[in-house]
């Protein structure tokens, strides 16, 4: 709203996680690869072994090529790609943490120096000598994520700053240091994960045996105490922050699921190496390396995802909102936004104006101010896909978009504008749902709470859905009649008799001791 | 037309440094970035002409093959050297240029695309430019074309940032972020002057590697800083051109400026253009001589100070452009006293360590030399 939106058709979301997620991968590997190859090169040196280090060589050559091209750009990349799509975000990152960014920048030139010098020096120079620059290299790799660590973490757990704006306050923050050793020991497995396929290239059998368990030396160590560095990383998550990656938000917990999973498959694909490492193929070893990607991916996915509905935790919304009033904002803070209403605030929208602009045409513009940032309309995360699955007229949908910030866990921002705004919004969303979706009253319990209840509400003992609902339906029917009067939080949705008759009939089988819910009374 | 509410608020933070202490940082850094890149695309450039005029047996089969082994480190340097400018004039005009890089959005996306194949076609012209002769040249020209391209899309985003007047028009007829700035009158000779100080300076390169070969290979190296030499000169005689239309492209209260209505910039312009000139003629004495020192010394000082007066100039005409909505005072100031100290200790120990790098690389012996010519 501040600045203009970038409409990204295919999503905005997913172009940030294309980029962020390649980068990751290649950025750990860049860190981790550094010691993988100083301490091998000590190691056939010490040995005298010349195979292994001409092997080196050309796995120098392979790691600058993918970490000082690609890992180097496309981690410019995430700079262009968030200030085209998140630019507020980016701003604040670059005030509060420029002194960051530069000291990290001093690091990436020593390092990016080191590694041309590193591979350049392998004919050149003599060995204790090239050691050194490798040396230098690692340091210098390593420093550049202790201090990106501590900006990306301060994203997801922002602590004392909030409070006191002081940089080390925000930098050393709860999940610094588990992050660190986290992603630390994923960028060892990693440096492993690379070496297997400049391994498994290798023709003389009786070396690449020797580089591949080499190599899955690297990987299996540091894969089994992952699971207990991210144990630590999540126990120093704040309660509330975390609780969105179990709720019934699918996305977190979707991805952390494939995390496990894909990690645990990486694991598996390791050891293997070491059955037949002489005759290890080179599409074994990229497979390794997607399903690492995979997991990799999928971590970062989990960071993000319980990180939402902020951007820069308890500070700033995801769609470049602040969340509280502060001196500065430029009047962007969700208070002050719905005192004075969205189309007045913003600044980069055309139609302001729902009686002469009509109220479809106002609402796309809402939505792409306050929701595009995540939302499409029809492709990732495309409104079209939740319509169908709820069925929501619009009466419906207005109602819902009044109580945002409490779906899922709060995995979103609120709406923010005036009521007007808000069903010009609904206005234009009812437009994204096919024509073929009539809202035929469904009539089994279930679907009606899934459709109707399901994005606050778990059914789980001791949840406020059973505590206060009657067990008599005819009773819980006359509550359900007007859900602002059972709570003021709640959406306005006006369901009929039957529906609600239905539905108090089916929470009750879901009620702990029931004999459909098959759990043990308390 | 006009919308000043269009341009976006600061964020609440304040500078955590004085202001002055940022635009330092960014000439300092865009001016290192700018040779970088000069060295990168006008090597580029001189390795293409060198690659397309071989065969006549001028000794230009090596020549090339020299300055296209350069270039792969010159991307890196440019990159590098480029990623600390970028910061520091995101602290300071990030409302600008955040939203002028929003209106082109997918271009300016682009440049990572094409900057990382360019990278990877320098690389592989410089393993492979002694063996498969064919595709090299086919590849290096590409690289240049996708290098060029990148330049030019600087150079769109830069000038877009400049003019808010131009944004609402851009951004609202196509969301999707598929605009340029090809409206900008001085949006060609101003690519045009970056782009020939490349060539200027790409010509420098060929000389220093004169001077580093010198005495070991005289023939050769006479070679190479003539062509350098004469690159260098024919394209800073062709600035004067495409300086003067630059010149007058600039709308006219900002061309008056530098033609006297501020001191500051006139001098800065009669500095440029005298050391330019003076740079012309030191390197005719030198090839005329055959003096490589003179070449590889006196020429890039003088060159040094016309860069880095053209740098102010840029900025002074930035400054200029975006008066009516951009003020130092704007900011608030609250120094990160801890920090600072870190980054400027982190920084010098950085730079000492950067320079005992390279002399002590180029101190280990020779036989990398005798490697790249083979």
């Amino acid at each position: 709203m501040n600045y203009p939106v970038w409409e990204v058709g295919f999503g905005a979301g997913f172009l940030i996680a294309a980029v962020a997620i390649l980068h990751v991968f290649v950025s750990h590997f860049a860190v981790g690869g550094g010691l993988f190859l100083v301490l091998t090169e000590q190691r056939a040196r010490r040995q005298n072994d010349v195979p292994l280090l001409d092997w080196l060589k050309a796995h120098t050559k392979f790691f600058v090529l993918v970490t000082v091209v690609f890992g180097a750009v496309s981690g410019v990349g995430i700079w262009f790609t968030i200030g085209l799509i998140g630019p507020t975000a980016t701003s604040n990152l670059i005030h509060a943490y420029v002194w960051g960014w530069a000291i990290e920048w001093v690091f990436f030139f020593v390092e990016i120096t080191a590694a041309l010098l590193y591979l350049y020096g392998w004919d050149k120079l003599d060995a204790r000598l090239h050691a050194w620059y490798g040396w230098i290299y690692f340091v210098a790799a390593f420093a550049s994520m202790v201090i990106i660590n501590g900006i990306i973490t301060f994203m997801l757990t922002s602590g004392g700053w909030i409070k006191t704006r002081q940089f080390w306050q925000g930098f050393f923050n709860p999940t610094y240091f588990p992050s660190l050793a986290f992603r630390f020991v994923i960028a060892l497995a990693l440096a492993g994960i690379y070496g297997l396929i400049t391994a498994s290239v290798q023709k003389e059998p009786g070396l690449k045996a020797r580089l591949v368990r080499w190599s899955a030396w690297g990987v299996v160590p540091a894969l089994a105490v992952l699971p207990v560095l991210g144990w630590w990383y999540i126990r120093a998550i704040p309660a509330d922050i975390w609780a969105s990656a179990r709720g019934p938000i699918p996305t977190a917990t979707h991805y952390a699921l494939s995390a496990v999973i894909l990690l645990g498959v990486t694991f598996l694909l390791a050891m293997l190496a070491f059955l037949r490492p002489g005759r290890m193929h080179l599409v074994f070893s990229l497979a390794v390396a997607l399903v690492a990607l995979g997991a990799m991916g999928s971590f970062e996915f989990v960071r993000e995802a319980i990180r939402k509905p902020y951007v820069i935790s308890k500070y700033l919304y995801a769609n470049s909102l602040y969340a509280a009033k502060i001196p500065g904002d430029g009047g962007f803070s969700v208070d002050e936004v719905n005192d004075a209403g969205i189309l007045k605030v913003a600044k980069w929208i055309q139609r302001r104006d729902p009686a002469k602009d009509g109220p479809v045409a106002v609402g796309r513009e809402i939505f792409r101010v306050e929701c595009e940032s995540c939302h499409t309309a029809d492709a990732y995360r495309g409104i079209k896909h939740y319509l169908v699955l709820r069925q929501w007229d619009q009466n419906e949908l207005l109602a819902m978009l009044g109580s945002l910030d409490l779906m899922h866990n709060g995995v979103m921002p609120p709406f923010v504008g005036t009521d007007a705004e808000r069903a010009a919004l609904a206005s234009y969303l009812i437009t994204l749902r096919p024509v073929s979706v009539t809202s035929a009253a469904a009539t089994d319990g279930k679907t009606i709470f899934d459709q109707n209840c399901s994005m606050c509400h778990r059914l789980k003992a001791g949840q406020p859905l059973f505590k206060s609902l009657a067990r008599d339906p005819v009773t819980a029917s006359k509550a359900l009649k007007d859900l602002t009067s059972v709570s003021p939080l709640m959406p306005d949705v006006r369901l009929p008799e039957p529906q609600r008759i239905a539905l108090a009939e089916w929470v009750n089988t879901q009620r702990a001791g029931s004999a459909a819910a098959g759990g043990s009374q308390k | 037309m006009m919308q000043p509410d269009l341009i976006p608020a600061l964020d609440p933070n304040p500078l955590p440094a004085p202001y002055w202490v940022f635009k330092l940082l960014l000439l300092v850094t865009f001016f290192l970035h700018i040779i970088a890149m000069n060295f990168m695309l006008g090597g580029g450039v001189l390795a293409l002409v060198l690659k397309w005029r071989s065969g006549k047996g001028r000794g230009d089969d090596q020549m090339f093959l020299d300055v296209a082994k350069k270039l792969p480190v010159f991307l890196p340097a440019t990159i590098t050297l480029g990623v600390a400018p970028l910061l520091f004039v995101q602290v300071l005009y990030g409302q600008f240029l955040y939203t002028s890089s929003i209106i082109m959005a997918w271009p300016w996306f682009l440049v990572l695309v094409f900057v990382t194949l360019a990278y990877y076609g320098f690389y592989y012209v410089s393993y492979r430019g002694g063996r498969e002769r064919s595709r090299t040249g086919g590849v290096l020209l590409l690289s240049v074309i996708l290098v060029f391209i990148v330049g030019f899309l600087f150079t769109n985003n830069l000038t877009l940032s400049q003019v808010p007047a131009r944004w609402a028009g851009k951004y609202f007829s196509s969301p999707q972020g598929w605009s340029l700035n090809l409206s900008e009158p001085t949006l060609l000779p101003r690519y045009l002057h970056f782009f020939i100080s490349a060539v200027a300076v790409g010509g420098l390169l060929l000389v220093f590697l004169a001077l580093a070969r010198w005495k070991r290979d005289n023939a050769y190296a006479r070679q190479l800083l003539r062509f350098g030499g004469r690159s260098f000169m024919y394209a800073t005689m062709a600035q004067f051109i495409v300086g003067i239309a630059f010149l007058l492209s600039l709308p006219r209260g900002l061309r008056m400026l530098f033609m006297g209505e501020s001191l500051w910039a006139t001098v800065l312009l009669l500095i440029g253009i005298a050391a330019s000139i003076g740079a012309i003629v030191l390197m005719s004495q030198a090839l005329r001589k055959e003096n490589v020192r003179a070449a590889a010394f006196q020429v890039p000082a003088l060159l040094a100070v016309v860069i880095g007066s053209m740098c102010l100039m840029r900025d002074i005409l930035r400054d200029a452009y975006l008066k009516p909505y951009f003020q130092p005072a704007q900011f608030a100031v609250s120094t990160q006293g801890s920090v600072l100290l870190l980054f400027l200790a982190l920084f010098l120990a950085g730079v000492l360590l950067w320079g005992v790098m390279l002399k002590r690389f180029f101190a280990g012996g020779v036989v990398y030399q005798q490697q790249s010519s083979r």
